[in-house]
């Protein structure tokens, strides 16, 4: 018996490895522990073994069946691994590049705007929005621009015929021209307009200036501007701001200075200049950056807020020169010919 | 503006370093755009020597060897020189050993070829004159031997280029600024002191036969006019000190009497003009609007037609002048004049300015009066010149002058807090220092009294040519110029909590431009405006028309762009051309529609996939289709708030412009609040505007007004745990017949035969197929349906019964056959 059992364990353990597949390793599995397999023999001959041998031989076919299980298992294992590597092709050269296009790229003017209205959005500020087909209220009545200032001229400013119409944007007074936007100031008027103090907005958008294209200028820009309008607000917290925001994006060593200057909607009023270490291409000290300053108390009388109560800060820049000084890029026209070449740059 | 700095020193005794004084200017407010430095630099032991003898250097030809007088200190020195024009008995420049030159030259005693040089002989350059090299310096007017460098020659100047703010036309002239830098320094204000001092009449003055009369038809135009008649003068060139001050600032000098009219100008910021009194026709000045069609050749040579909204000093029979612009040449000074007539007079900003745009004529003059002159300080401008052309022309004044106008008195007084102030600045400036600051700047404190909680208050008096100063802000502002921007303190960013999101187009352009990069596409900025004929030929001759600009100001950037898709082609053009592979682009922004007669704004979005024209790779992909573009644009919908359902979706027309028929599609319309189009672009189209390949795209158009509407919240459907039972069906239908069509009929016979027993989970169409084992001109459509119940495991019998029921229902008109 013990011989018996031994043959068919050798058998076993010759054929089992060389099992290719499921349904062969089934069969195999039948033949030897299946109802008519060869081990179930043995253990149907139990009942006509003496009583007194039945322990011992009870055994030794426990012992062949756990053997056998075991080479069982193990032959599933390498048929279930055999089949896990078919799947498999060769092993790839992992250093060919993919040939999937890719990866896409955010425009730099989207990254620059989208920083500082992080930047922004930490101290409060929200990113408002309106259209940059405007009427000459919104663009210069209620920033105090006079009827004869030169920025409201033809030559300065894109206006429309006066038959033209844009039905989804609203005029103040029946019969205003339209225009486009000089600036994103009027966002802050349409802002006003809508509801009572306080606000604190970030107004990022397209601008349009009757100008020659060249290296720095662009007939078609990009500025944003901040308002914040609460009561006492100072200078100080004008100059607080600034100070934050270009720490902000530029690191800690950055400075800003305020220059006196004048804008209609602003008293008083400052010009920006910021020194930086590590910019780009920058060969002066201090780099004038934007213009700011407290909101002029006729802005608040034209949008109804009473300039004895309530008062305001407004800042402004140009995204493009933001973003030359940034990258160093020196040529403005880069920003609307979109090379890939440029593009891939700064994702 | 150009400021000089000598001219500067006769009003305020400057003694500071230039940088300081470009410094004060800057923080002052004007922008300091160059400074400019004439004359030359003080330097140490250059002196005035002359060449006693020259001879050749024994071992280089191209040198001499000088022996050069120095004075009676310096003696006679040897100098080796390698200019042709250092002939004995030449005064020139020696610069002796000690002498640091500009760039940091340091002159020693040396041996040049074997010859001992005392020092150099130096060319206009070495001393830091211009860029004169080619040789030496000769003083023709022989001063003293030994005499320093910069005592022997003419002192130099600073030139400050300035710019100055619209509000402060007081600071277009010399003593504008000295005033500010007066205040800054804290040194004293010195006026220049005239001599004359006039006397008026409105009647006719001594002498009718020079000026009999002066009249203002248009006072509205000219509040101050103001003419006085000098006899006996001498037209000559104006002196050197003069001339050259008028140099310093740009100006050319031209005689005596024009040269002191800019002078005082510059001085005092007030223009003026002097007639040759022989030409005033009829003697007579009229102030006048000019006649339709009345020409006027200006000083400049040139003929200009005016208008009637153009004012002009007229003579008794024509134009004389453009008021506050520019003379004309029939009645200026000439080298002959001998009586004068002075014009100094206030012309209203508005009429100067558009008779100035009008025409295309600037002047310095117009410059000021368009920015405002102030017409309570015009007369002492005049009294100025009257003792300037005396000193100058010589002759006399003929009293008493004319004068129209000017009678309202200048009176504003402004009460301001040291509350108010500091509120306004955030931080504690002393009392004494904001006082101090009003009358450093000639702003009379007249009175000084306590407030209610707000510390004192000071009734500041504003001088006349300070009418930009009108409220109490305006006053904060000069406090704080005085005190010094740069030393307004540093504070922590204060941000008290304001609820509020970003603006939802803002939120869209975010959402979508993540999407499209995240999905490969480079994101591109185009311009906003394009030109007609491509407008027109996306969109319509109509609706191009109602987007076009009044007054473009390059030709092809005249009408507001229609779509962002033919800004992306431009851009796949100059990539394609430039020999750089590109496929995928993207583009957010606003773009403009034309609907019914008016132009509506939109918030968009647009992309582009063309073919990769160049790429090359050792793997292919599958390219772009219709579909692909598809889903991009319903991803996009999505971002909007809108979802991008199959009803929605038709095949383009001939009247979309700019997209391939057959090819493409399109879903909403503008007057449900969006508009997409997706597909192949018209390969003509393309063709044409020069873009290699087929290109792709799709276009996502919302009102901005419709994006803030999207806020809804979804709501939580429950779903089924138990198993799902599916069927397939194969319909065929005629090969034009759209699949969405067929799918709605299948949806609708399900949902009825299912009825309330249990759902149908989903339609969806699996397989399209046409050919061969399909009748000619048919396809065959398979749809795979889910049937699910919410409460138990579905029977195959009832689902089988269920889908014979649809099977009737779907054939039953005839249109459509299930696949045998």
């Amino acid at each position: 018996m013990q011989d018996q059992l031994s043959a068919v364990l050798a058998k076993a353990t010759a054929e089992l490895p060389t099992l290719k597949t499921r349904p062969e390793f089934e069969a195999a599995k039948a033949r030897y522990v299946g109802p008519h397999g060869e081990l179930t023999a043995f253990m149907k001959q139990m009942g006509a073994v003496p009583k007194e041998q039945r322990p011992a031989l009870g055994k030794l076919i426990n012992e062949a069946k756990v053997k056998l299980q075991a080479q069982l298992d193990a032959a599933l294992a390498q048929i279930a691994a055999g089949e896990l590597a078919a799947q498999l092709g060769p092993a790839v050269d992992v250093t060919l590049p993919s040939p999937d296009i890719g990866p896409g790229t955010r425009h730099p003017l989207t990254l620059v705007r989208e920083e500082m209205c992080r930047i922004l959005r930490k101290v409060g500020f929200t990113v408002a929005d309106g259209p940059e087909v405007e009427t000459e209220y919104y663009c210069f009545d209620a920033l105090n621009t006079p009827s004869d200032h030169p920025a409201r001229d033809a030559q300065d400013t894109f206006y429309f015929p006066t038959a033209a119409r844009f039905g989804n944007v609203s005029r103040m007074n029946p019969g205003e021209k339209y225009l486009l936007r000089t600036h994103t100031s009027s966002v802050q008027i349409r802002t006003m307009l809508k509801g009572p103090p306080p606000i604190r907005i970030v107004s990022p958008g397209r601008v349009y200036r009757r100008d020659t294209t060249d290296a720095t200028h662009s007939a078609n820009f990009h500025q944003l501007e901040c308002l914040y309008v609460d009561r006492n607000v100072t200078v100080r917290d004008l100059k607080a701001l600034l100070d934050y925001v270009f720490a902000a994006l530029l690191g800690s060593d950055t400075k800003t200075r305020f220059r006196p200057h004048y804008f209609g909607y602003t008293e008083p009023s400052f010009e920006v200049d910021l020194t930086a270490k590590h910019l780009p291409k920058v060969k002066k000290e201090w780099i004038e950056i934007g213009g700011c300053g407290m909101v002029d108390p006729t802005v608040f009388e034209a949008v109804g807020y009473d300039p004895e109560v309530w008062s305001g800060y407004a800042f402004g820049m140009g995204l493009e020169r933001l973003a030359m000084l940034l990258y160093g890029i020196d040529d403005i026209r880069y920003f609307y010919q979109n090379d890939l070449r440029f593009l891939k740059q700064f994702a | 503006m150009k400021i000089s700095l000598n001219w500067l020193q006769d009003y305020v005794k400057l003694d500071a370093p230039v940088d300081e004084i470009t410094r004060a200017i800057t923080f002052l407010g004007f922008e300091v755009e160059q400074v400019i430095r004439t004359g030359a630099p003080q330097l140490t032991n250059v002196v005035v020597g002359e060449i006693l003898t020259r001879a050749k250097h024994p071992n280089a030809d191209k040198l001499s060897v000088c022996t050069v007088d120095i004075g009676p200190a310096g003696g006679v020195k040897t100098i080796v020189c390698g200019a042709n024009n250092c002939d004995a008995g030449n005064r020139v420049l020696v610069a002796l050993p000690g002498a640091i030159l500009p760039g940091n030259f340091e002159i020693k005693q040396s041996k040049i070829r074997g010859q001992l040089s005392d020092g150099m002989m130096c060319s206009p350059d070495e001393i830091g004159m211009g860029r004169e090299h080619s040789g030496l310096l000769i003083l023709t007017h022989k001063p003293a031997l030994g005499l320093p460098m910069n005592e022997a020659l003419p002192p130099g100047d600073v030139v400050f280029d300035i710019e100055i703010t619209p509000n402060r036309p007081d600071c277009l002239s010399h003593l504008g600024i000295a005033r500010e830098l007066s205040a800054w320094f804290k040194l004293p204000l010195i006026y220049p002191q005239e001599n004359f001092h006039g006397t008026f009449a409105s009647g006719a003055g001594e002498r009718p036969d020079l000026l009999a009369g002066v009249r203002v038809d248009s006072p509205e135009d000219c509040p101050l006019y103001s003419a006085h008649v000098i006899t006996g003068i001498k037209i000559g060139p104006s002196p050197a000190w003069m001339q050259e001050r008028l140099k310093a600032v740009g100006l050319r000098p031209i005689n005596n009497v024009v040269d002191v009219g800019n002078y005082v100008m510059l001085e005092t910021g007030q223009p003026l003009h002097a007639f040759d009194a022989r030409k005033l026709g009829g003697h007579q000045i009229i102030v006048r609007r000019a006649l339709d069609g009345e020409k006027i050749t200006s000083l400049d040579g040139k003929e200009r037609a005016l208008h009637s909204g153009m004012l002009v000093i007229a003579d008794a029979s024509r134009p004389v002048v453009i008021a506050g612009i520019m003379g004309g040449e029939n009645s200026g000074v000439s080298d002959d004049t001998t009586d004068l007539v002075l014009e100094c007079a206030c012309f209203k900003r508005q009429s100067v300015r558009s008779t100035s745009r009008a025409l295309g004529l600037q002047s310095d003059s117009s410059y000021r009066y368009e920015r405002g002159v102030d017409p309570h300080s015009s007369l002492e401008a005049a009294y100025r010149a009257i003792d300037l052309i005396i000193e100058t022309a010589g002759g006399s004044v003929v009293g008493p002058a004319y004068q129209v106008g000017g009678e309202v008195p200048w009176k504003r007084e402004i009460v301001v807090t040291h509350g108010f102030i500091g509120e306004k600045l955030g931080f504690e400036i002393p009392e004494a220092d904001m006082r101090a600051a009003f009358e450093a700047l000639e702003l009379a404190v007249t009175r000084e009294e306590p407030s209610d909680h707000r510390g004192t208050a000071w009734t500041v008096e504003i001088p006349s040519w300070r009418d930009d100063l009108d409220r109490p802000i305006d006053l904060v502002e000069e406090v704080l110029r005085l005190f010094g921007t740069e030393k307004i303190p540093a504070a922590v960013v204060s941000s008290p909590g304001l609820p509020g999101d970003d603006d939802p187009v803002v939120q869209f352009n975010r959402r979508v431009t993540d999407y499209l990069v995240g999905h490969d596409f480079h994101e591109c900025v185009n311009l906003t405006l394009r030109p007609a004929a491509e407008v027109a030929t996306w969109t319509s001759q109509t609706a191009a028309a109602e987007l076009a600009l009044q007054n473009p100001f390059v030709e092809d950037q005249s009408h507001l762009r229609p779509t962002l898709i033919t800004g992306l082609l431009e851009s796949l053009k100059l990539n394609q051309s430039r020999g750089v592979t590109v496929s995928r682009l993207c583009e957010t922004g606003r773009i403009f529609i034309e609907r019914n007669g008016q132009n509506l704004e939109c918030a968009a979005v647009g992309f582009v996939i063309a073919d990769p024209i160049g790429e090359r790779s050792w793997r292919g992909r599958e390219p772009a289709d219709f579909y692909s573009v598809k889903h991009h644009v319903e991803a996009l919908a999505v971002a909007a708030g809108v979802q991008l359902a199959a009803r929605f979706v038709k095949p383009v027309e001939e009247s979309y412009l700019g997209w391939q028929v057959g090819h493409a599609a399109s879903a909403g319309e503008l007057e449900q609040g969006w508009t997409a189009r997706f597909g192949l672009l018209n390969l003509a189209m393309v063709k044409s505007v020069g873009v290699e390949g087929k290109v792709y795209a799709g276009l996502f158009a919302i009102l901005p007004e419709n994006l803030a509407a999207v806020s809804g919240r979804r709501r939580y459907a429950d779903f089924s745990l138990f198993p799902a039972a599916l069927r397939d069906f194969a319909l065929v239908v005629d090969l034009a017949v759209p699949a969405a069509g067929v799918q709605k009929v299948v949806e609708n016979a399900a949902r009825t035969e299912v009825g309330k027993s249990f759902a149908v989970e989903s339609v969806n169409v699996f397989d399209v197929y046409h050919g061969k084992g399909l009748p000619e001109g048919k396809k065959s459509l398979a749809f795979s349906l889910v049937f699910r119940s919410s409460e138990r495991t579905l029977t195959d019998d009832e689902v089988n019964a269920v889908c014979t029921k649809i099977r009737q229902a779907i054939t039953a008109d005839g249109s459509i056959a299930l696949r045998a």
